[in-house]
């Protein structure tokens, strides 16, 4: 049954690819991490949470080791950053596939990437274009420390421990343009009108063939009225002769 | 109309006036009077011979299936792309849904609502469909909802909130009636013995549109947003137009060069007297007052319901329960529509191999047992708790279920004759109630985790197929009991009263008896032998 033989090359494909999965760094690992400071500004107005607009506003984001760990050695195995935006709580309730999850691995927390650089310990400045997939929701940005593989070792972010303050909303696009209203607004009518006018035409057809079969069926009609009448006057006389 | 021989009266020999008129006209003008003798060669109204073997109403006896012959095999093919396209339509969201819900700001309850949206629309629109196929005709129904759901689908491209998301949703699954007029244009267009077949391969190869879907409208995003570089807000908007230009092709497509029935189409049909005129509410009563109606439409909502149910919920059960990732849980989701190719046509074989051996009541027993099965595996389904035996039993599940599915309406055919668009329609509307049903018990709130869903889903399914047992046909019998001395042309002239019979409005009908009688399986094919129509005049 080949059914059976799908089934089977599905499911051994789908054990392969789970066992070649593994688990990521636990967040709560990093707590004690928290090496980094990071501050995320929109550039327009200068000021670090609000309002801002995708495809026009810049983030401006600035990072650099908290002076605090200066010299500590904390920093020693740290090869590269990653800068990401994150999204707030409130945009997380009831959207399961943006869901926090200690591990790093599964964790969909922080699911677009900004950029990544150079791990220096006097930081750096990054200027960000809002791209335009960016959907519209709150946000703040977190900044992981990693290694040459890319194990996160450190992180920042730009709010606090529960994610409430300094939060930056994004504006999103709609996707709509008018040229794709016109396109759609156009194929309707255009579905409708070419339907109205099928029908319009069977219906016109058909009243033609009605009337025609009519004005056929009528004359028959008399045809054999006539003819029985003569049938009939030829029988009588016949039976009187 | 048949070719009608001339019934050579002493009177026509001896040249009484008016008998050399005979033929003259070339058009035979007495349509309520039914002169019919077997022809030689069966051919339709325009006197060109059929390509497939035929019965007395035309129907073929036989499905080839790379043929696109006129009517039969054109119809066929006519049918079920029409059908997939309008599954293709319906389900077009769901895998473009991640780029969606982040354009339209959605969370978990929107896209729970726009899912039973989808599947409630055809509910009213299935029902409607039935009493327009017995009425104006399959080919009517099927063009005209093609092509009036085509504007919801480009509406899907302009929507740009959460409420506009929903409506969109509800409204193109309205297209999903075109269930109706595929099965009851394969009812009217292939004959009993292979109607099995025919409803099971066109309803299959049309359902497999919401697995082809799923990987079809990512491919063409890709393309948009890659080829062209559109921002993926917009780009998932312009891969709408896809859909509803198939609407648009299609429609027209079958309002060129459909047909109703092997002889024509139902307007020219009934000019000529073939066809009754018939009227709604006649129409609806037989088909209302059935009982076997409501008792298929009870089993078929649990078992196009339930596979309706699973595409909604498969592919989020796997990702949540098992952790794997979003497009290989939407591939698994897939298959589940793509198994219809192979699974449906085969209830539909079963169901047809069946009544060769035992007569109808093959089919009922056959139906029941594929459907009992299913609900067996779906317990188990919502039992297992690792990933691999999951997938096995998810793909072997759906296979009986859609099996199931096929067998249904290898039966429906022989419910009615006048009312076959009421049935079929309420029938197939239950599946959509089975759906929204379940999935409000079951899989709205947090009462019952997913896999205890599935697990009840799997009881009530047996349950509600037990049903099948009250079902009995006088002629034919039913599960439990053997048939009585009635007859198939008691059974269908039945629904026609006193006043319609004594005009011969039933004719039709009894053609359908005298085809019917393959139903009673081989034991008793040799009682009334009668091979041949009675003339009537």
């Amino acid at each position: 049954m080949s059914a059976m033989k799908i089934a089977l090359v599905l499911a051994v494909a789908l054990l392969a690819l789970v066992s070649v999965a593994e688990a990521g760094v636990s967040f709560k690992s990093l707590n004690s991490s928290r090496t980094l400071t990071v501050q995320a500004k929109i550039q327009a107005t200068n000021v670090t949470s609000g309002q801002a607009h995708v495809g026009t506003d810049h983030l401006v984001i600035s990072w650099a080791l908290n002076s605090s760990f200066d010299g500590t050695g904390k920093d020693a195995r740290y090869v590269n950053v990653k800068i990401k935006l994150c999204y707030a709580p409130v945009s997380q309730t009831d959207r399961g596939w943006r869901k926090t999850k200690d591990d790093l691995e599964k964790d969909k927390t922080c699911s677009k990437g900004i950029t990544q650089q150079k791990y220096v310990s006097t930081g750096n400045t990054t200027t960000w274009r809002i791209t335009k997939d960016v959907p519209g929701a709150v946000y703040f940005v977190r900044v992981y420390a990693v290694d040459a593989v890319g194990t996160e070792l450190a992180f920042g972010q730009t709010t606090d421990k529960t994610k409430t303050t300094n939060l930056i909303e994004i504006v999103p696009i709609s996707g709509r343009h008018v040229s794709i209203d016109i396109a759609a607004a156009v194929f309707s009518v255009f579905s409708v009108g070419s339907l109205m006018g099928f029908l319009s035409l069977e219906a016109i057809k058909q009243r033609k063939a009605n009337s025609k079969a009519g004005h056929f069926f009528r004359a028959a009609f008399t045809d054999i009225i006539r003819g029985h009448s003569v049938l009939r006057e030829i029988k009588i006389i016949k039976s009187k002769c | 109309m048949a070719p009608q021989g001339e019934n050579q009266t002493d009177a026509d020999l001896t040249g009484e006036p008016g008998s050399s008129l005979h033929g003259v006209t070339g058009h035979e003008v007495f349509p309520f009077i039914n002169m019919e003798t077997v022809a030689e060669e069966p051919t339709d109204l325009k006197g060109r011979k059929f390509s497939l073997p035929v019965d007395s109403e035309h129907k073929a006896k036989k499905l080839k299936i790379y043929s696109f012959a006129r009517p039969h095999m054109l119809t066929f093919h006519l049918s079920w792309i029409s059908f997939m396209t309008c599954f293709f339509s319906t389900f077009a969201a769901p895998p473009l849904l991640p780029i969606i819900r982040e354009n339209l700001n959605l969370t978990k309850k929107d896209i729970a609502n726009a899912g039973i949206a989808s599947v409630s629309g055809s509910i009213i629109s299935r029902l409607l469909m039935g009493t327009i196929c017995d009425l104006f005709g399959p080919r009517y129904g099927c063009a005209i909802l093609l092509m009036a759901t085509a504007p919801a689908v480009f509406c899907m491209s302009i929507v740009s909130s959460v409420d506009g998301f929903i409506l969109v949703r509800f409204f193109i699954s309205f297209a999903l009636a075109t269930f109706v007029s595929c099965q009851f244009w394969m009812s009217s267009m292939f004959n009993g013995q292979i109607v099995g077949l025919a409803n099971g391969l066109a309803a299959g190869w049309g359902n497999a549109g919401g697995g082809i879907t799923q990987l079809v409208m990512p491919l063409v995003y890709d393309l948009i947003a890659k080829g062209i570089g559109a921002e993926s807000f917009t780009a998932w908007r312009l891969a709408f137009f896809l859909p509803g230009c198939m609407h648009i092709v299609m429609g027209l497509i079958v309002l060129a060069i459909g047909q109703d029935l092997p002889d024509g189409n139902y307007s020219s049909l009934k000019r000529s007297g073939d066809k009754v005129n018939d009227t709604f509410f006649k129409v609806l009563q037989y088909g209302v007052t059935n009982y076997r109606t409501w008792i298929f439409t009870i089993t078929y909502g649990y078992c196009l319901g339930v596979e309706l149910t699973v595409d909604n919920i498969i592919a989020q059960y796997f990702y949540d329960r098992f952790d794997i990732n979003l497009k290989i849980a939407g591939t698994i989701g897939s298959t589940v529509g793509l198994m219809n190719i192979i699974s449906r046509p085969a209830g539909g074989i079963i169901s047809d191999m069946a009544a060769r051996r035992f007569g109808m009541r093959g089919r009922l027993w056959s139906l029941w047992i594929l459907q009992t099965i299913g609900g067996v595996l779906c317990i188990g389904l919502g039992l297992l708790g690792n990933l691999g035996p999951s997938v096995v039993v998810l793909v072997i599940f759906s296979t009986f279920m859609e099996a199931a599915c096929g067998a249904t309406f290898g039966i429906i055919p022989f419910i009615s004759r006048r009312s076959l668009g009421v049935i079929s329609g309420a029938v197939g509307a239950g599946g959509n109630a089975g759906s929204i049903l379940t999935q409000v018990l079951f899989f709205q709130s947090s009462k019952y985790s997913t896999e205890k869903g599935i697990m009840l889903m799997g009881v009530m399914a047996i349950a509600c197929t037990a049903v099948l047992f009250l079902v009995y046909f006088p002629q034919w019998g039913g599960m439990l009991c053997p048939p009585s001395k009635a007859t198939e042309e008691d059974y269908y002239g039945g629904e026609w009263n006193e006043a319609e019979r004594a005009k011969n409005l039933h004719r039709n009908s009894i053609k359908f008896a005298e085809n019917s009688r393959t139903e009673r399986g081989p034991s008793r094919q040799s009682q009334n032998s009668d091979s041949s129509p009675p003339t009537k005049v």
